[in-house]
């Protein structure tokens, strides 16, 4: 070892760099999570309604990102796209791809949770005067949005974990900055702690965030 | 197809693929091995080692697998010289961290889920904890492990790209270097950017390998249910 551990030093030398990329980390995965909620809760609804050519396109759509490798997809869209004229900044191909793979899993998770609201709640809207689209809205997406959300923010996990694999782009968010100071400095252990520490305290505060959400929004009927 | 195709896909399926499979089959069994040890521990009710496997569980989980891989690869070596490796055994020893934790819960929910007749049987027949667990709870909690190891191979080959971070040779590596040779100006390379057909072509052939596992995995599921 060359130099003595020292946390505090590390942090504190650095305290500007590492504070601007735990903020780029949060402002990827905030653009991912929105993304893939949106792209989860149309892609998901495409499917649990079975809705002509949208349903088949999600399946491939979801086949083809859960089959392959996150950072494959990652090289495509940054090594690959160019070559045909297509050009993201790094930024946008660090939300981009994470939105992309987790919009596919997230479809999965609101597919499930669409599909488990019963039909006879959906028929009472019927009946009540709604349009298949406003029976959605009213009906479907509460309860079914619901059913989905603990699975869903496990996706948003994922998603944050993944921010991390930027460090191939050399997007400066937390991995590549740590990493780059630490290539500097050598103070290797320590710039491994910050981002353990970091990714520990975001991920295990999110899976908290389930089980008080798990209980706060339960369905009436299954308190 | 054109002359540059040949050695690219040679180098791809003679280098790359066997690193990827060497990673892969390394995670799998380690992953197995340590998970089904440790989720049977943690059905003792004995805390202190309730509450260390149960750590050891959440920061595998918790942690990326890139930052593990980083641990694995920069981290050991600042601890001992003995613990330096190179990038596809650092990658490997990642994923089972990594892996392990996951079986580990698994494997803890389906002894669990193994009535607790077939433990008061088996001690009736005089077997101990250890004799209990090999010959009765285990062969039929791994039965109900079948579809989640399926699942767990498909994401440990699917991980074992995150080697070409660290510059190991697996496949996605060895389609980077292939790209890389032949982005270069002549009589290096052709001058010529091939990135999209090259990493289309590594994402075809994982492809390939998951989606039978992936149908697998279902298939699984549902007859086990």
């Amino acid at each position: 070892m060359l130099l003595a551990y020292d946390l505090g030093a590390f942090i504190s030398e650095n305290r500007a760099e590492l504070l601007d990329a735990l903020l780029n980390t949060l402002k990827v995965s905030a653009f991912a999570i929105v993304g893939a909620l949106v792209i989860g809760v149309v892609l998901g609804a495409a499917r649990a309604h079975r809705i002509p050519v949208v349903s088949q396109l999600t399946a491939v759509y979801v086949e083809v990102i859960r089959n392959t490798p996150i950072l494959v997809q990652i090289f495509m869209i940054f090594y690959g796209l160019p070559q045909l004229g297509i050009t993201f900044d790094q930024f946008t191909v660090a939300w981009l791809s994470v939105m992309i793979w987790g919009g596919a899993f997230n479809s999965e998770n609101f597919r499930a949770g669409f599909q488990a609201v019963a039909y006879r709640y959906r028929e009472a809207g019927f009946a009540l005067g709604f349009t298949p689209f406003s029976t959605f809205l009213n009906v479907t997406l509460p309860i079914g949005g619901r059913i989905a959300l603990p699975s869903s923010i496990n996706t948003y996990i994922s998603v944050v974990k993944n921010t991390s694999l930027m460090y191939v782009i050399g997007y400066a968010e937390l991995t590549t900055t740590s990493l780059n100071i630490s290539n500097l400095t050598l103070e290797t252990a320590e710039a491994l702690t910050v981002l353990a520490v970091v990714y520990l305290a975001l991920v295990w505060t999110l899976s908290a965030s389930i089980r008080l959400l798990e209980s706060r929004l339960a369905l009436p009927e299954a308190r | 197809m054109p002359d540059w195709v040949e050695p690219v896909a040679r180098y791809i399926l003679e280098e790359g693929l066997p690193g990827t499979l060497r990673v892969s089959a390394f995670a799998v069994v380690g992953s197995a091995l340590i998970g089904v040890v440790f989720g049977t521990l943690l059905t003792i009710r004995f805390l202190p080692l309730q509450a260390v496997i149960r750590l050891y569980i959440e920061v595998f989980r918790g942690l990326p697998i890139l930052v593990t891989v980083f641990i694995a690869f920069f981290g050991l070596p600042s601890i001992s010289q003995r613990l330096e490796f190179d990038a596809l055994t650092a990658a490997s020893i990642a994923l089972v961290l990594w892996g392990s934790a996951q079986v580990a819960e698994a494997t803890r929910g389906a002894v669990q889920s193994i009535p607790n007749e077939q433990h008061e049987a088996s001690s009736a027949l005089g077997f101990g904890w250890v004799g209990r667990h090999r010959f009765v709870i285990l062969p039929q909690a791994l039965r109900r492990l079948l579809p989640p190891f399926v699942s767990l191979l498909v994401n440990i080959i699917q991980n074992s790209t995150l080697a070409q971070v660290i510059g190991g040779l697996e496949l996605l590596e060895a389609g980077k270097r292939q790209n890389e040779r032949l982005a270069a100006f002549p009589p290096i390379g052709l001058g010529e950017i091939h990135a999209f057909e090259i990493f289309a072509g590594v994402a075809v052939l994982f492809f390939l390998i998951s989606f039978p596992l992936t149908r697998l995995a279902a298939y699984l599921e549902k007859r086990l249910a």
